[in-house]
């Protein structure tokens, strides 16, 4: 009924869904990211099984320019090509990939040079709102800011975790062509620990250090020796996703993962 | 019960020293939704012996692994952790997962976090994929790393063993592994990281019937996993 509704809203203003596959993008001082991309999931699809494939992606920085763009080309279905990324500013972001590869799932892997993470992309959409609506959404979400909220089209809720020597972090992604105000509320044994709203350009993403939404000292921690979980509530004046990022005990200096969520 | 209900059969494995927490329901708001209506757990050595079945309250949001292992037995040895769970649909209104987070204690590894193996959805048309998911498929990075990997395989299967073949590809060479495991068994499969000069370019998985699978990466010398991922299924 929700979905409907929602469907038919966007009819109504005139929002546009292109489908698009993305992934998310961390370079840091001795972290390398670099994607690996194939078709080999539709090496037994007779439409999809013959090369050669090509595929442009396009590498969003944090402010949401378009930083770099890479062509790539594959010959067979069982080739697969790694795309070293290159520097961008803010140090993430997220990549989109168009043409033949879109038959497989695409991973993005994190390294720091002894070993990698990995995680795959996402087939999602980006979202086009025409300029009128986009309008309208800046003068509401002006408002809304005032009283450090937003217009809550689009939720989403994650479990974060807390560890000894481990956490989550995210990184929010912006999939939209309007400026994004994402509130993130983050709550702990049935109470809000705090909040912070967060304005993400079009296109843009943010990493966010979840302890920096309270004091953290504030938050029971559980047994000293394991992990807790936070709840992490996300609401957006637009379409946006979210990426957990895994660090050890160096944090966002040491190696990190990257990974989907539901 | 209500035969309303929606079924998932899915597995992990727990290794010793790690802090592995479960995601028992996907976090949403509304309250109603926020419990499963049953949740057994049972625990199975290597071998497939049934090492316990402790009780585990399906009003929990996050399952402590370590906690739950320790608690129920004394192996020290890799154990698989079978998760059956009745739930309202609305619990997973995506395709039905749990989610789960690990890392091990004073590793200076990223912690991981993965989507657990749905191994038998129970109500096909709502695991996401209806077609056959017992061929899959995993690619690697090309370059060297300090690091080795392996196909983490057990059989959820009640009665009858379950063959499978492991294909690792080598440049344009495949090296073909046969794998039998008896219902609940299960094993690590090593993935020699080169062969003949080539590196570990892809792995397949083809057997009878839906195991439970992970791509594993360890390490080299502390084997902290690194790697902790599902394979994709050609049939989508």
């Amino acid at each position: 009924m929700t979905g409907s509704l929602r469907s038919f809203a966007r009819r109504l203003l005139g929002v546009a869904r292109h489908p698009t596959y993305y992934l998310p993008w961390i370079i840091r001082p001795g972290l390398e990211c670099a994607l690996v991309l194939s078709n080999v999931e539709a090496r037994f699809k007779p439409e999809y099984a013959s090369g050669p494939f090509r595929a442009s992606v396009v590498q969003y920085d944090a402010q949401g320019a378009a930083a770099h763009v890479y062509a790539v080309s594959i010959q067979t279905s069982t080739d697969a090509v790694e795309l070293p990324l290159k520097p961008a500013a803010g140090g993430w972001g997220f990549v989109t990939v168009t043409g033949d590869f879109a038959q497989s799932d695409l991973y993005v892997t994190l390294s720091d040079g002894r070993d990698y993470t990995a995680t795959h992309g996402r087939g999602e959409f980006v979202e086009e709102y025409p300029r009128m609506i986009r309008l309208l959404l800046a003068a509401a979400r002006g408002a809304a800011s005032l009283v450090g909220r937003t217009i809550p089209v689009f939720t989403r809720n994650q479990y974060v975790f807390v560890g000894p020597d481990s956490r989550s972090h995210v990184l929010l992604m912006n999939l939209s062509n309007v400026t994004n105000s994402i509130r993130a509320v983050l709550g702990a044994d049935g109470r809000v620990a705090g909040s912070r709203l967060l304005r993400l350009p079009p296109m843009g993403s943010r990493l966010v250090d979840v302890a920096t939404l309270v004091d953290a000292t504030s938050l029971a921690p559980g047994q000293p020796s394991t992990s807790a979980a936070w709840r992490l509530r996300l609401e957006g004046n637009a379409w946006f996703n979210l990426y957990l990022v895994g660090a050890g005990p160096l944090d966002l200096a040491g190696p990190l993962s990257l990974m989907h969520v539901k | 019960m209500s035969s309303s209900l929606s079924a998932l059969l899915s597995g992990t494995f727990y290794e010793n020293g790690y802090d592995h927490r479960v995601e028992i329901i996907h976090q949403r708001d509304a309250g109603a939704h926020r419990r499963l209506e049953s949740l057994d757990v049972a625990l199975y050595d290597g071998n497939g012996a049934l090492l316990a079945t402790p009780a585990v309250d399906p009003g929990l949001e996050i399952l402590d692994l370590g906690a739950l292992v320790r608690g129920a037995t004394d192996t020290r040895e890799r154990v698989m952790v079978v998760l059956d769970a009745r739930y309202d649909e609305a619990i997973f209104p995506y395709r039905p997962h749990h989610y789960a987070y690990f890392h091990r204690a004073g590793s200076t590894a990223a912690p991981l976090y993965y989507a657990v193996n749905a191994t038998l959805g129970g109500v096909p048309d709502r695991v996401g994929a209806t077609n056959i998911n017992n061929f899959e498929t995993y690619v690697f990075r090309q370059r060297p790393f300090a690091e080795t990997y392996s196909l983490l395989l057990g059989c959820l299967a009640r009665f009858v063993p379950v063959q499978a073949q492991v294909f690792a590809y080598y440049g344009s060479k495949r090296v073909a592994r046969d794998v039998t495991l008896a219902p609940k068994c299960h094993a690590e499969i090593p993935l020699p990281a080169e062969d003949g000069g080539e590196r570990l370019a892809r792995v397949e998985v083809k057997a009878l019937f839906r195991l439970l699978s992970y791509v594993v990466g360890r390490r080299a010398g502390t084997g902290d996993l690194v790697l902790f991922d599902h394979l994709f299924t050609y049939a989508k």
